[in-house]
């Protein structure tokens, strides 16, 4: 079995990554407690590595538990080869260390009679999450009450919730529709809900997000609960938290949101005051993120959110995780939610997730329907979809902004955007040294200090030559092809085909593409590793014995055979220290049998 | 048996090994242990102010393109 270890971190990884932090997290209780529901499993098996999923599948329709041994056997052995790390092992570490943490894999020791010589061992069995094996067996096998079933009871209790809720619900719809009144008319003249109509409207809705982060003068500020997540969330702050922050403690990695208000020690600002919010550098990050990564951290932003007003998580989870499994452009009705997801309902609305029209007659609060955008049922899907997804949203980005920027770059480092969109200003404003803004563009220079600036905030070197590429300017791009295609055809008319297939097609000038990237590996100068360091050995064995080890599974930094010395992670030292006491244990035995 | 110290890996060019080392003579109780020509065992909480010092020393020596245009 191939076993590729990432080592890319595109956005989607990153995502992923947290999302599986937060659920790594969560206590077993409420794992189980998640696991009842099939769209969630089915959501969770989605955000697994391969070989993770693997083994759930091995396991899902097998009543017995199997050996751990087993588990083994689906990875290709690689002979102990000096310094090379079993990369297969590390991987399937990996996964099983997931699944342990997720609760889905349970381990069971048993003690065995071997066949032949008849001793007792113990063998350590493993199986699936009893509750997570009937939820996923019947999220795969179709099977499906009509309603869920945890939720039967609360059904009744739902609807006069629902009820009570709906002024409210007024409200935040009629907000929401006000956001693009050629939207509203549509909806009012045709009642008929699109897949390109919810495209639009969830792409407005978070497109005017965004704008009021860069500080553009927008028509519609987006609601209360918007704002109060975004300062939540440290992707803004207002100007007196910055004041705070600033004679509080100068070191801003530590900068912790103050969350009184949350807490109920001190009033929430009103509405007019988070609209002077300011962006702080973790919301410029998240403005070059793709939109469904950004779409992720808000919603992991309120999940911490929620659970400090007493949501209850799995409630919240659960229907974060059904949205992903449901049908762009189908509605569906509101009564089998539960009063937490009702809730959820209208802050969903807020961010352009879902898309939830007003009744005509408001007493109708059972049959009233709910619309899924593509922001919401994109968001558990596999890696390759999931691209797809955030490419077609974002190319619709750049379609609706009739303002799209045409940026060209020379190989002085000089640099014009064809710009008005304030949004793209801002961005462009990370890292590149901005001059003269004229009616329609701005010019600027990339310099060390720019670039040096946007690298420290947390924006990677590549992060900026992608966002250069695809916003290239058309002639830039039209020239790179044809030097593309006259060196090509220089190389195939001398008949030297090794260097044509290695002609690279190059949009951006390279020397300034190489030297943004120099300017990143000049930063990163030092690496550093957390961990320990283990030396003073007392003979070659032990050395061999645990460095062998530590290298099979991929936890070892550093060595010196010479000195005897070398460096784990922190992360790996716990399970070397336990390998070590084994050994101990082991050696001890043995030099106490042959005296017994 | 062995002996495990808590610590950081720095992982470095010997220029900057040189640099941090110079730092230390300046500080004191940065480096723990300085293990071959590109790695150091240092003190977990000093990371920080290392980095800091290492970028100070550095621009020192870096020419502005900024600073050439205004004069």
């Amino acid at each position: 079995m191939s076993a590729p270890i990432q080592s890319s971190s595109t956005s989607s990884d990153l995502f992923k990554s947290t999302i599986n932090e937060y659920l790594d997290n969560l206590p077993e209780a409420v794992h189980s407690q998640l696991y009842r529901s099939p769209e969630t499993c089915l959501a969770i098996f989605r955000l697994l590595p391969s070989l993770a999923k693997f083994y759930i599948m091995t396991l899902l329709f097998q009543e017995t538990a199997i050996p751990y041994a087993d588990l083994n056997r689906w990875i290709k052995p690689q002979k102990a080869t000096g310094h090379h790390r079993n990369a297969n092992k590390i991987y399937q570490n990996e996964s099983i260390k997931r699944l342990k943490a997720l609760n889905l894999l349970k381990e069971i020791r048993k003690k065995v009679k071997h066949p032949t010589t008849g001793k007792l061992t113990t063998i350590v069995f493993v199986q699936l999450n009893p509750i997570f094996r009937q939820s996923f067996r019947d999220a795969l096998t179709g099977f499906r009450d009509g309603i869920p079933r945890d939720q039967s009871e609360k059904i009744a209790e739902t609807i006069e919730e629902a009820e009570a809720e709906s002024e409210k619900t007024l409200e935040t719809s009629s907000v929401s529709s006000s956001s693009g009144p050629s939207l509203e008319n549509l909806f009012a003249t045709k009642f008929k809900i699109t897949v390109g109509f919810l495209d639009s409207y969830c792409l407005a809705k978070w497109e005017n997000i965004l704008h009021f982060m860069v500080g553009s003068k927008i028509k519609h500020y987006p609601s209360i609960g918007v704002l109060t997540l975004l300062r939540y969330s440290g992707l803004m702050e207002l100007p007196s938290d910055r004041r705070h922050r600033q004679s509080v403690d100068a070191d801003e990695d530590n900068f912790v949101v103050d969350d009184h208000y949350i807490d109920g020690e001190r009033g929430p600002p009103s509405g007019e005051e988070l609209k002077s919010l300011l962006i702080t550098k973790n919301g410029f990050q998240f403005l070059l993120q793709d939109i469904n990564s950004q779409i992720w951290t808000l919603l992991l932003q309120y999940l911490k959110m929620s659970e400090k007003l007493m949501m209850n998580p799995v409630d919240v989870l659960n229907f974060i995780f059904m949205l992903g499994s449901l049908e762009l452009g189908e509605g569906y009705p509101i009564k089998v939610l539960s009063d937490t997801q009702l809730i959820m309902l209208e802050d969903l609305v807020d961010y352009g997730l879902i898309f939830y029209p007003k009744s005509e007659n408001s007493e109708d609060t059972k049959g009233r329907i709910f619309y899924p955008t593509r922001l919401a049922t994109s968001l558990t899907s596999e890696s390759t979809k999931f691209k797809t997804a955030s490419t077609v949203l974002n190319e619709q980005i750049s379609n609706t902004d009739s303002n799209q920027g045409k940026i060209i770059i020379e190989t002085n480092f000089k640099i014009y955007c064809y710009t008005t969109s304030p949004l793209q200003i801002a961005i462009l404003n990370l890292f590149v040294h901005l001059k003269i803004r004229f009616a329609n563009m701005v010019t600027g220079i990339v310099t060390r200090e720019s670039v040096r600036g946007a690298l420290i905030n947390g924006i990677t070197a590549d992060q900026i030559i992608t966002y250069l590429e695809s916003h290239a300017h058309p002639g830039m791009v039209k020239k790179a092809e044809e030097k593309y295609a006259k060196k090509m055809e220089f190389e195939t008319s001398i008949g030297n085909s090794y260097t044509a297939d290695q002609i690279k097609y190059e949009v951006l000038p390279p020397t300034v593409v190489d030297q943004i990237k120099l300017w990143q590996l000049e930063l990163d100068r030092i690496q550093t590793f957390k961990g320990y360091l283990y030396k003073d050995f007392a003979n070659d064995f032990e050395f061999e014995k645990l460095l062998s080890y530590g290298e099979e599974i991929g936890v070892i930094v550093w060595r010196d055979k010479i000195h005897r010395k070398f460096f784990v992670t922190s992360d790996g030292n716990a399970q070397l220290i336990e390998y070590a006491n084994r050994i101990l244990r082991k050696s001890a035995s043995r030099s106490v049998t042959p005296s017994t | 048996m062995a002996r495990a110290i808590k610590g950081s890996l720095v992982e470095c060019d010997p220029s900057i090994k040189a640099l941090i080392v110079k730092i230390d003579s300046d500080y004191r109780d940065i480096v723990i242990e300085e293990l071959d020509d590109t790695h150091l065992l240092v003190d977990p909480s000093k990371i920080p102010f290392i980095k800091r010092e290492l970028s100070k020393l550095l621009s020192e020596n870096m020419y502005n393109l900024n600073e050439d245009n205004q004069a």
